[in-house]
């Protein structure tokens, strides 16, 4: 298939969804009953009515939550790699899988004394 | 791929050194805790040993992105000599302020990790790393008194210019992968030298490249990019700035040696006049910022920004060619350079000592506080007057050596912009010793102010500032002792 | 099937870095110069991703791989300075007079 074939695939798509979504909605306004009320303009209709804007300042914590997160969690881009040959490491391979295993397990223990120097300056407390 | 973990070896005792120091501040409590400088200090000194054993071995490994050479072991040594010195004169100013001191020393013990591997990258990806693993804890600890709003706003500076310059940095990069199809500085070399006819190249590669350079001339303070280095330096803890103006910013040099002499020394031509006009521009600037200041720290500050233009100038009169007066003229250049980083760290490294020590239990840091230093401590005032002889580049002082090697490194081949730049270095040095001088004259001449402090140093800052305005004075005497060794420091670009 | 011509990713990634490095120049609040400075980074990950796939090797997407986590511990760097910043100084404007400005 051509670049504009491709594209062209999009383009139908595009038209058939605008096409499905206006019948489905001229549909709905000739059959519903029409009963205005200011009740149903409120944000709830039912239950609590929100206090304050939507521009409330977070908890400070949260932040530090986020950032311990952010940082764990992009490390693990490096176990992906490491995943996809390690399958196929054997003890005969160079590097063997015992040498990566450990390799990896190093890299995760300085990871974990990261976690244990927050844990111990009390930032995983919510207190 | 066997991996050389001999030739890690250095990297790998800081790397342990930075783990036991961060789980031995956890451990201890209360005054115990500044226990954890001397461990930081046993850790160098291991790295240092390690260094030593490899010296004079040939050996490469990770694919040959990580190579020992005499280069690479050269500026290992510096740099972990500049760091003794800098855990020496942060031992009482972070015990006594109540800073974070585990913090600090894990940091510290990070950044020079990442200066330590700078100089054996020989891989664009390598020097990235290196390079980031210098700023990142450089951007911490200068904001590490985090009640301090000076600290935070120099620290927030800081970054911003950080982050900005590693991200223009990298689209040179990734351009020049997507040029060459390498990241092997060596591979992009050859990759250039074969595609590539010199008066023609191609004007993406060439913007490429000044993307990278303008990236490291942020690291180093280049003009005009400077305007962070003095704010950023007087908010820092002065430890802090004496670690970046003299050891990160060396580090900025090793790499911008690496890129420039090892991957881009075909295109020479496009680069070499731009930093030749930023080198004058640089030492210009610094100096006649120097003259205004009224705080020493802003002062050294200055001082250094203009010491960086100096640094520079050799790379202005580069060669791309690969004859042998090019070859040589390159060879002089880059000598120049790595003598000059020397001088500049055993000098720079032993004003900023003094300035702690002075501002110690005090925290006097003005000009104006220096008048009569000489009577009420001979030992600072003395040592102080060297370091700031040796920084103008007076006789008898490493600073002569290492202006006169780029003077001679400007004149391997005579040429007129050659000789502007060698101009150009001397008016400079004459503006600098106005300032200088001022302050030695206030050192000696000028009677101290009514009720002024009598300086405690404490030990070790005192041994510091000894030790280093001897070696000022001895490489001064006898410069034979560090150009012999600097001499078979070759650059070497086939590998 | 053919693919997207290779210069098309080149210039997507050089419009996102201008885009960032406008905001950077321009934008006075620091989060969203954070944003920018990220999108600088995505800019320049698209093109080693690009020039990758026209070498066919990995060395690029290795060097992606670098990029994110660097870019993570500095943005997580950054938003610790400003939230210190913050309680000191309660705005993350970065035109408000500073102390530093000589």
């Amino acid at each position: 298939m051509t670049l504009g074939g491709q594209y062209g695939t999009v383009a139908v798509m595009v038209v058939f969804g605008a096409v499905l979504y206006a019948i489905i909605m001229l549909l709905n306004r000739l059959m519903r009953p029409s009963v205005p009320s200011p009740l149903k303009l409120s944000t709830y209709e039912c239950g609590v009515d929100a206090v304050g804007s939507g521009w409330s300042q977070m908890n400070i914590r949260y932040y530090v939550f986020a950032f311990l997160f952010v940082i764990f969690d992009v490390e693990a881009i490096f176990l992906f790699p490491w995943a996809v040959i390690f399958g196929d490491l054997t003890s005969s391979t160079t590097p063997s899988a015992l040498y990566a295993l450990v390799a990896m397990f190093l890299f995760i223990a300085t990871l974990l004394e990261g976690l244990a120097y927050a844990w111990r300056k009390g930032v995983l407390r919510w207190e | 791929m066997a991996i050389d973990f001999g030739a890690l070896g250095p990297e790998i005792a800081l790397a342990v050194t930075a783990l036991v120091v961060l789980a031995a501040d956890l451990s201890l409590r209360g005054p115990a805790k500044q226990l954890v400088n001397p461990v930081a200090a046993a850790g160098t000194v291991v790295a240092i040993a390690l260094t030593l054993r490899l010296w004079g071995d040939e050996r490469s490994t990770f694919g040959g992105t990580f190579v020992i050479d005499s280069l690479a072991l050269t500026f290992k040594l510096l740099f972990l000599g500049t760091l003794l010195a800098v855990l020496g004169i942060s031992w009482r100013f972070f015990a006594e302020g109540r800073y974070f001191q585990g913090e600090y020393y894990f940091l510290i013990v990070t950044a020079f990790l990442g200066m330590v591997l700078m100089p054996s990258a020989r891989d664009l990806l390598t020097l990235f790393v290196a390079l980031e693993t210098v700023s990142i804890p450089a951007f911490v600890m200068v904001g590490l008194r985090k009640r301090d709003l000076y600290s935070s706003e120099a620290s927030l500076k800081f970054f911003l210019i950080g982050v900005l310059s590693v991200a223009i940095m990298l689209l040179g990069m990734s351009l020049v992968y997507g040029f060459t199809g390498t990241t092997s500085l060596t591979g992009i070399a050859e990759a250039i030298a074969a595609t590539q006819t010199p008066g023609s190249e191609t004007p993406l590669l060439l913007a490429a490249v000044l993307l990278i350079v303008v990236g490291f001339g942020f690291k180093v303070s280049a003009v005009p990019f400077h305007f962070w280095a003095p704010d950023t330096y007087a908010g820092a803890p002065m430890p802090v700035t004496a670690m970046l103006a003299v050891a990160s910013k060396a580090a900025g040099f090793v790499g911008l040696t690496l890129v420039a002499f090892a991957a881009f020394a075909p295109l020479a031509g496009a680069w070499a006049p731009v930093l030749g006009v930023v080198a004058l521009a640089t030492m210009t600037v610094g100096n006649l910022g120097a003259l205004q200041q009224r705080d020493v720290v802003r002062l050294l500050a200055y001082s250094s920004v203009a010491q960086a233009g100096y640094i520079l100038l050799p790379f202005g009169v580069a060669r791309g060619g690969t004859d042998a007066l090019s070859l040589a003229v390159n060879q002089t250049a880059f000598r120049a350079v790595l003598l000059y980083l020397v001088a500049y760290a055993v000098m720079n490294i032993g004003a900023f000592a003094v300035v702690i020590g002075v501002a110690r239990r005090s925290g006097l840091r003005a000009t104006a506080d220096y008048a009569g230093l000489g009577a009420r401590s001979p030992l600072l005032g003395g040592a102080m007057t060297v370091f700031l002889l040796s920084l103008g580049g007076a006789p008898l002082t490493v600073g002569l050596w290492a202006k006169f090697a780029i003077v001679e490194a400007l004149t391997v081949d005579v040429t007129a912009f050659g000789l502007v730049l060698a101009a150009g270095l001397v008016v400079n040095s004459v503006i600098a010793f106005f300032y200088y001088l001022r302050l030695i004259r206030g050192i000696w001449m000028e009677a101290p102010a009514e009720g002024a402090p009598v300086p405690q140093p404490g030990f070790n800052l005192s041994l510091v500032v000894v030790g280093l305005a001897a070696l000022t004075v001895v490489l001064g005497v006898l410069p034979a002792l560090v150009t012999d060794t600097t001499s078979v420091v070759t650059l070497a670009l086939g590998r | 099937m053919t693919a997207i011509p290779i210069g098309a990713h080149l210039i997507l990634a050089a419009l996102i870095f201008t885009v960032g490095l406008v905001g950077v120049l321009i934008r006075r609040n620091l989060i969203v110069l954070f944003m920018c400075v990220e999108l600088m980074l995505n800019a320049v990950n698209l093109t080693l991703v690009a020039a990758s796939r026209i070498w066919g090797a990995a060395d690029g997407q290795v060097f992606t791989f670098f990029i994110i986590v660097v870019a993570a511990a500095e943005v997580v760097v950054g938003l610790a300075i400003l939230v210190n910043l913050f309680f000191r100084r309660g705005t993350v404007d970065v035109d408000v007079p500073s102390l530093l400005r000589s």
